[in-house]
C-alpha cells in the first residue's frame, strides 16, 4: 500500500524550524528547513542503527508511482534515555503512519523526522527545550 | 574595651567557622561509601555523558501528551563550588604555529572529524564511564559509545605504564590514589583522534589526567590534557558532576553513518 506524498503549507514551516536535528551536523548543512514535508504511506523498516535511527517509508509519488522515502531522526541513545525502543517504531511496520520531515536538499528521497503519526492517532514529535528530564 | 570584645567576637567566630569547616569535612569523608581497603567507591552506573542533541521527546499517546528531554548535565556545565577541582580554562593553548592548523580543522570539522563517520572519540573525548567496576588493584571503565562500547582497565597496583604496548584509541592507562582522589594517567595514544571539539588535534605525545572522586551521591569528573609538542602548557578542562543512574548499559548498535555524502556545506555543531 502506498500513500501520497503532499508538500506542508508554509503555515507549518514555524512549528518545524523549532526542532533541532543531528548532533554531529548541522541540519542546513543537510536539509531544507524552510520546506517541509509530509509523507503519508506504509512504515516497510526500522533501521535502529548509529548515528541516526532511519525508517522507510513507501509512499505514492506525484505521478503515481511508489517511492521509498528514508526518514532519518535521532541517535538510538536518545531514543533509550526519553524511553522509547527499536519496537515502538517497529510494532507499525506494515501500517499507515505519516511523517512530517524536512528534506534533503539535494534532492533525494531523504527527510529528518519531525513528527511520526501512527495508523492509531498516537504520535511522537521531536522538539527543543521543556519537558521533564531523564538521566 | 571595645577593641577587646570585637577581638574577642572575631575569634570566636573564626573558631566557629573553622569547627564548621572540619565538622563539614568530617562528614563529607564518612559520607563516602568505601570498598574494603579503604578506597572511596567508585562503582555503580552513571549518567551517559555523550553528546546528544538538545531536544525532547513530545509524546501523545492515547490522548495524553509528555514531553521528555535528556539529562545532559554530564556533559554540559560547569560544575561548580566543588571541593577538588583544579583551575582551569575554556580552551587549550596551542603553540603559534599550529593556531591555523586549529582553526582549519575546527573549520571542517564535519568533514574531516573521523567521530562524524563512526570514529573512535578517544581519551578524553568519550567522556566519563558509563559504569565502573571495582576491584581490588584495579578499576574498569566501561563506556557507552556510538562508535560501539568500549572499556578501559586502570590497574592502581602501583605498576607502571606498559613498554610494550601498540598505541590505541584509549591508551594505556594506570591508576593511583591521591587521597579519595583516584587519578587516572594515560598514554600511548593513536594520532587520529581529537581531545576536544574546535579542530583539537594532538601528537603520539598525548598524555591524559583524569580525577575522579565522590561527592555525596554523585561523582566529579575533570580532565587535564597535556601534549609539548603541540601545547605550550597542560590544559586542565572544567569540572563536571556525573549522576548516579540506573539506566542499563546496552549494545550500541552498529554505526552506520550516511550523511556525510549529503552534507552541501560545512555547517556542524554539538560535538564532544
Amino acid at each position: 500500500m502506498t500513500r501520497k506524498v503532499l508538500v506542508a503549507s508554509c503555515t507549518l514551516a514555524g512549528l518545524f524550524l523549532a526542532g533541532s536535528l543531528s548532533a554531529h551536523h548541522s541540519p542546513s548543512a543537510i536539509f531544507d528547513m524552510g520546506n517541509p514535508i509530509v509523507v503519508k504511506g506504509t512504515l516497510t523498516k526500522v533501521e535502529w542503527v548509529n548515528p541516526h535511527i532511519r525508517v522507510l517509508v513507501d509512499a505514492q509519488g506525484r505521478d503515481g508511482s511508489s517511492e521509498t522515502w528514508q526518514i532519518e531522526s535521532q541517535p538510538p541513545s536518545w531514543f533509550k534515555h526519553v524511553g522509547l525502543g527499536r519496537a515502538d517504531f517497529a510494532k507499525a511496520i506494515g501500517q499507515a503512519v505519516t511523517v512530517v520531515g524536512v528534506p534533503a536538499r539535494n534532492g533525494s528521497r531523504y527527510a529528518y523526522l519531525q513528527k511520526l503519526t501512527f495508523v492509531d492517532g498516537n504520535s511522537i514529535e521531536v522538539e527543543r527545550g521543556g519537558g521533564e528530564t531523564k538521566p | 574595651m571595645t577593641k577587646i570584645i570585637l577581638g574577642a567576637l572575631t575569634v570566636g567566630l573564626l573558631s566557629a567557622g573553622l569547627m564548621s569547616a572540619e565538622q563539614n569535612a568530617k562528614r563529607t569523608v564518612s559520607t563516602v561509601p568505601r570498598t574494603a581497603d579503604g578506597h572511596p567507591d567508585l562503582s555503580g552506573g552513571w549518567t551517559y555523558a555523550i553528546d546528544i542533541a538538545p531536544v525532547a521527546l513530545k509524546k501523545v499517546i492515547n490522548g495524553q501528551t509528555t514531553t521528555i528531554r535528556v539529562d545532559q548535565s554530564a556533559r554540559h556545565g560547569v560544575a561548580e563550588n566543588i571541593a577538588g577541582t583544579l583551575p582551569w580554562t575554556k580552551a587549550p593553548s596551542y603553540k603559534p604555529e599550529f593556531h591555523a592548523k586549529v582553526a582549519d580543522l575546527a573549520a571542517q570539522e564535519s568533514k574531516v572529524d573521523g567521530v562524524f563517520y563512526c570514529g573512535r572519540p578517544g581519551v578524553p573525548r568519550i567522556g566519563s564511564p558509563r559504569r565502573i567496576i571495582q576491584l581490588r588493584g584495579e578499576l574498569i571503565f566501561l563506556y557507552e559509545d556510538i562508535s560501539g562500547n568500549t572499556f578501559r582497565t586502570i590497574p592502581t597496583d602501583g605498576r607502571k605504564h606498559r613498554q610494550d604496548g601498540d598505541p590505541s584509541y584509549y591508551g594505556d592507562a594506570v591508576g593511583h590514589w591521591e587521597g579519595d582522589t583516584l587519578v587516572v594517567d594515560t598514554t600511548n595514544f593513536v594520532e587520529d583522534t581529537w581531545f576536544g571539539e574546535e579542530g583539537y588535534f594532538h601528537s603520539d605525545a598525548l598524555h591524559v589526567i583524569e580525577r575522579l572522586w565522590r561527592v555525596g551521591d554523585n561523582l566529579a569528573y575533570q580532565v587535564t590534557v597535556d601534549d609539548p609538542k603541540v601545547l605550550t602548557q597542560p590544559w586542565t578542562n572544567f569540572p563536571r558532576l556525573i549522576k548516579p543512574s540506573n539506566v542499563p548499559l546496552e549494545e550500541s548498535p552498529v554505526c552506520k553513518e550516511d550523511d556525510g555524502h549529503r552534507l552541501l556545506n560545512l555547517d556542524h555543531h554539538l560535538q564532544r
